[in-house]
């Protein structure tokens, strides 16, 4: 079972705000599965390599030349605020900082 | 015959012999999408207009039918796949807004290849589930019984294809997403090789995981849907350069005789009465079709789930770091400085199962826990991969149950994750792995649910792998759907 203090720091970690009845929930789900994954304690991989990567065959590279996409204007459109291709955000300090 | 029961195969036939057009076709689907989908909530966005001026041009196209292999082939595409135009919300609230401003790689191919797509499908969000409830515009129901879950994450697309909404869809797979859901609707859905796929235009949920494959009625369609859009793409470097055979020709020569299948019973445990019994019996129809059975082992597949639940997280918790209220679709309206603004508007927008792995990855990759959790995630990962290695040293194709359990009832494993991670049993350790799957009925239960069969290949070897799964279709016989209008 992990704590509450555990559930909220975890949440902020993750830059997500959560309801009471979230951290209780969470509280038990994230303690039900963090139980589950201890199983990997006993398993022997002493020498075991990391698979970082999934093995393919080949890896394929493109041709080294410079592609215009033309999204961005697309894609900065589907900002919730925008202006002049710029996405708009809330002062990052404080007036009094 | 009704225009419905075609198969991709039969339609194409019928289109070279001028019997049919693309416009005919593509309304009779629409029509019945229309009819089925208020009771199914399989396809969250249809748009009528655009699919038929689509079809339309494909009409005035017949001449060129010999050149496109799916030349009017009604699809149905996965909501976290772009198609250009149409919404891609991947089943979030956080993208309810989202308008796909280019199309995927995979639906381009299909697109140039004649197919007309029809719908955008329903889908737990950010592909994570195995029911389809977790999705923000309500579950998805099975079609077989509106009572049970269709499977998931990509339970619309399984959805559509058994209720005959489309000829065919795609899903995603991170853990069983398009095998488990086509096990419970009763269809085929086809899990290639990472790397065969693009990944280009779909929404990540964990990249080295993560695969688009087709579900369809059959090996067939799903094997012709699979070649058009397989193979190499410049905007995805884990793509492999490998040249993709002709499936579909190859099927012309598919035998059992001889073929060599793996069968893993260590990890039969757990398995559901009727599913083993099913199991059991679709073993003994590929031995008296010629193929020979050889025990294997997979020690390390039963610490698959832990280490899915420690890497997908992981990188899943990263991928959608992306969604913060400011580059995509939801704001959050509370006044907030802009920390508050990114966890009020992931807060506010994004789902409890999602928020669930989210925090699961932030835990394992924080301070102190990272070598614990992450690393020794990738070093059974290690284990796994090498099991299948060996295994394929005695076998061409392997054979397991989809899943442990038929469609079971909403809501029933709702209260304990676990639980509902152990849909996967079967499916998660291929994706682990990265090498190709596919599930093909196999039978039904005695409620009439039906059975999924899942092979499993070498890497980049389908060819063996669908070779297989088609020649045990025809000693298998004749597959129905459910019927029109039971829905």
């Amino acid at each position: 079972m992990i704590s509450t203090e555990d559930v909220l720091r975890i949440a902020s970690l993750a830059r997500l705000s959560l309801t009471e009845n979230e951290v209780v929930l969470y509280q038990k789900h994230l303690g039900r599965v963090l139980d589950y994954i201890k199983d990997l304690e006993s398993v022997d991989t002493l020498g075991v390599g990391l698979a970082t990567h999934v093995p393919t065959d080949s890896v394929a590279f493109r041709e080294d030349k410079a592609v215009d996409s033309h999204l961005a204007a697309a894609l900065i459109k589907l900002a919730p605020e925008h202006e002049a291709g710029h996405f708009i955000v809330p002062a990052v300090m404080d007036a009094d900082q | 015959m009704s225009l419905q029961k075609l198969t991709i195969s039969e339609l194409l036939d019928a289109y070279s012999r001028r019997t049919l057009k693309p416009s005919e076709v593509v309304q009779s689907y629409l029509n019945v999408l229309a009819k089925s989908n208020p009771t199914l909530n399989a396809v969250l966005q249809v748009d009528t207009q655009r699919s038929l001026a689509r079809a339309k041009q494909l009409d005035s196209r017949e001449s060129e039918i010999a050149k496109l292999p799916l030349y009017g082939v009604p699809i149905v595409i996965k909501d976290n796949i772009l198609v250009e135009g149409w919404q891609a919300t991947a089943g979030s609230k956080i993208l309810e807004n989202y308008r796909s401003p280019y199309t995927a790689t995979c639906v381009e191919r299909l697109e140039n290849a004649g197919a007309v797509v029809i719908g955008k499908a329903n889908c737990d969000e950010f592909a994570m589930g195995s029911s389809n409830e977790h999705s923000a515009y309500g579950a998805v129901k099975n079609p077989w019984d509106i009572s049970r879950v269709p499977g998931g994450s990509s339970g619309g697309s399984a959805a559509a294809v058994a209720a005959q909404m489309c000829l065919a869809s795609l899903g995603s797979d991170t853990g069983g997403s398009i095998r488990q859901p086509a096990s419970l609707c009763g269809v085929v859905g086809l899990k290639p090789t990472y790397g065969r796929v693009s990944r280009y235009g779909v929404i990540a949920y964990a990249s080295s995981l993560d695969q688009v494959g087709p579900l369809a009625r059959n090996v067939w369609d799903a094997s012709r849907v699979f070649e058009v859009m397989a193979g190499c793409d410049g905007h995805d470097s884990t793509t492999s350069a490998q040249t993709v055979p002709r499936y579909t020709e190859l099927l012309k020569t598919a035998s059992m005789k001889n073929v060599v299948v793996g069968v893993a019973r260590d990890w039969l445990e757990g398995v559901e009465g009727e599913v083993k019994k099913t199991f059991d019996e679709s073993l003994e129809l590929m031995v008296s079709a010629g193929a020979k059975l050889v025990d294997v082992t997979l020690p390390s597949s039963k610490h698959a789930l832990a280490t899915y639940y420690i890497i997908a997280p992981c990188e899943a918790s990263s991928n959608l770091a992306r969604f913060d209220g400011i580059h995509y679709g939801f704001r959050s309206q509370q006044k907030s400085s802009l920390n508050d603004l990114y966890c009020l508007s992931r807060g506010e927008a994004i789902g409890a199962e999602v928020k669930l792995r989210i925090m699961l990855g932030t835990y394992a990759l924080s301070s102190g826990y990272y070598d614990a959790y992450y690393l020794k995630a990738n070093r059974v990962r290690s284990l796994i991969q090498k099991d299948f290695e060996k295994a394929f040293t005695q076998c061409s194709v392997m054979a397991i149950p989809t899943s442990p359990t038929t469609a079971f009832v909403m809501g029933e494993k709702s209260d304990d994750p676990i639980q509902m991670y152990l849909s996967d049993i079967f499916t998660l350790p291929i994706n682990l792995a990265g090498i190709p799957g596919i599930s093909v009925p196999c039978g039904k239960d005695k409620a009439g649910l039906p059975i999924g069969l899942q092979f499993i290949g070498k890497h980049f070897d389908e060819a063996t792998l669908l070779n297989t799964a088609h020649s045990y279709e025809k000693v298998r016989g004749q597959w129905d759907l459910p019927q029109l209008g039971v829905v």
